[in-house]
């Protein structure tokens, strides 16, 4: 059965949006008299390269929560699960292009991929300069060697992150595009899930999982992952996760890294703390420091119930860019 | 071809599109969602619309901004694939306000490759493409420069390329899921193609 707050299950995509805005009316604004263009307040900015993204509903502070200073300055939002068009992603592009052009970073999904690829050849026809990063680093979705087949997931928050600040300093659309590349080359993301969603307008559980089961490296749209078996301890998880995750990269003795310790909607953070002390372990016998841990939501799948861990690894450039302040609706960090 | 021209190919093809409507919700809800004969009245409607008060004499520029205004009114796959033909095709014949027969080949090319890049399709997995690809080759080859044997020319390799879809197998979209089932039905995609390869040919025979 679903229980959820919501009104009408067709109006949820836009009475949250109406919700989003009413909150936070100081930092965002809607672009074109459509709700699902979401822009920074003060866009465009000038003299910068505008950062986009878009992406379906339901993944909270996903897409849109990163509209912010040193991050994004603009979101295209779909239905719950569902690219929004390539005529928003467009009437963003223009909404946030102060004449430096556009950097479109968005997840590797079907939909979303041909929407952006449209919204930037309408966006050249408009001469607007756009370019794009398309970011993928589920090791579940794909095995090594076929990284371009990887899901987008919650370690897109670095690419974001590591773009927004680059953007920040006033470095142009090329070198904006490298460092997001770079963010994106270098970090790795693996996910479990204990419990299916239910998208609104559907009413029923996406997928079910047993009693006692987990599904590791499952997608945050419930896309199957590796494998399901029967629900193991916090350790035992996070050992499976880390020993697919650290070979990948791989990372190594003397690594410096940042972690994202993910809940997916439903996992309490007691429960990711107890998780991320595992991690922190199995980074320390490795060699591996860490030097910035982020743990909370970032990247969500509606009321799924799990977590995921991704990890960045650093060198002095990426560093820099992290620890620069950034302050969104859904994420603010003084520099450090 | 000139500008008046090209719109007229835009209002034939949203009439053939209109006419077809029920038609093509029947083929697409037997193998697809069933949405293209909406999707198709949709972006050409749009398109046709569009172009009707505008004095562009860029024959180019015009179907450049058809497609536009059918990415804009028909965000679905198939919209987006359309809408990427007519940017795509436009673009290639940018500048011009007369098509001679090796500009309509190039649009056709332009076209095509525009679609199978979007849709990451190549020919023989069932899609517009296989209506589309023939047409475009049969263009290229052509060794008449007479607009009424080239619509001719068109329209043939055209159906014979709907024929052939029809025997082959869905790669794409919700038609995959029904894999060996879709052999032997008509492609929708395909079909809306040939309804613009038409539309075409229509036009070309009264210049």
């Amino acid at each position: 059965m679903m229980k959820k707050f919501i009104n009408k299950p067709e109006a949820f995509v836009d009475e949250m949006l109406q919700g989003i805005l009413a909150a936070h009316p100081e930092q965002l604004k809607h672009a074109a008299g459509d709700l699902r263009c979401i822009v920074r307040a003060d866009a465009p900015v000038q003299g910068k390269v505008g950062l986009a993204t878009g992406g379906g509903s339901g993944h909270l502070p996903l897409f849109l929560g990163y509209v912010g200073a040193g991050m994004l300055d603009g979101c295209s939002v779909g239905g719950v699960f569902q690219s929004p068009s390539a005529e928003q992603m467009l009437e963003v592009t223009k909404a946030i292009d102060s004449g430096a052009g556009v950097l479109y970073i968005y997840g590797n999904y079907g939909g979303d991929i041909m929407n952006f690829d449209m919204a930037a050849e309408m966006a050249d026809m408009e001469d607007i300069r756009v370019e794009s990063y398309v970011a993928g680093e589920d090791v579940a979705s794909a095995p090594a060697g076929e990284e371009h087949k990887r899901r987008g997931v919650a370690g897109i928050f670095y690419v974001y992150k590591c773009a927004g600040a680059k953007a920040d300093q006033g470095a142009d659309l090329d070198e904006v595009k490298r460092i997001a590349a770079k963010a994106g080359a270098n970090v790795r993301t693996m996910g479990v899930a204990l419990s299916p969603v239910i998208v609104p307008e559907v009413g029923k559980p996406s997928f079910t999982i047993g009693d006692g089961e987990m599904e590791i490296g499952m997608g945050i749209h419930g896309e199957p992952g590796i494998r399901r078996g029967k629900l193991l301890t916090a350790d035992e998880v996070v050992d499976e996760m880390m020993g697919k995750i650290l070979p990948d990269l791989p990372y190594q003795n003397g690594d410096e890294v940042s972690v994202l310790m993910n809940g997916l909607g439903s996992t309490p953070k007691e429960e990711l703390y107890v998780a991320y002390r595992k991690v922190a372990e199995i980074l320390a016998d490795r060699g591996v420091s860490v030097f910035k841990t982020y743990l909370g939501e970032f990247a969500t799948s509606l009321e799924m119930t799990g977590f995921s861990i991704s990890v960045l690894k650093l060198d002095d450039e990426l560093k820099a860019l992290l620890r620069a302040a950034a302050v969104t609706p859904f994420f603010e960090q003084a520099q450090f | 071809m000139d500008a008046a021209a090209a719109k007229r190919v835009l209002h034939t093809i949203r009439e053939a599109m209109d006419s077809n409507r029920d038609h093509l919700i029947e083929i697409d809800s037997a193998i697809g969602d069933g949405d293209l004969g909406l999707t198709m009245t949709k972006a050409f409607a749009a398109a046709d619309d569009g172009l009707a008060d505008t004095d562009e004499t860029d024959v180019g520029k015009l179907f450049s901004q058809a497609g536009m205004a059918m990415a804009k009114a028909a965000p679905s796959t198939m919209g987006t694939l359309m809408a990427t033909g007519f940017m795509r095709g436009g673009k290639a014949v940018r500048g011009k306000a007369v098509l001679a027969p090796a500009d309509i080949a190039a649009f056709f090319r332009a076209f095509t490759d525009g679609i199978m890049e979007r849709g990451k399709t190549k020919p023989g997995e069932k899609t517009i493409v296989d209506v589309l690809d023939p047409v475009a080759e049969a263009l290229a080859a052509a060794d008449t420069t007479e607009l009424s044997s080239l619509a001719a020319l068109a329209s043939r390799a055209g159906e014979q390329g709907l024929e052939a879809a029809r025997g082959m197998m869905a790669q794409h979209g919700k038609a995959a899921i029904y894999r060996e089932q879709t052999i032997g039905k008509p492609d929708p995609g395909a079909t809306a193609g040939l309804l613009v390869v038409q539309g075409f040919a229509a036009v070309l025979e009264q210049l």
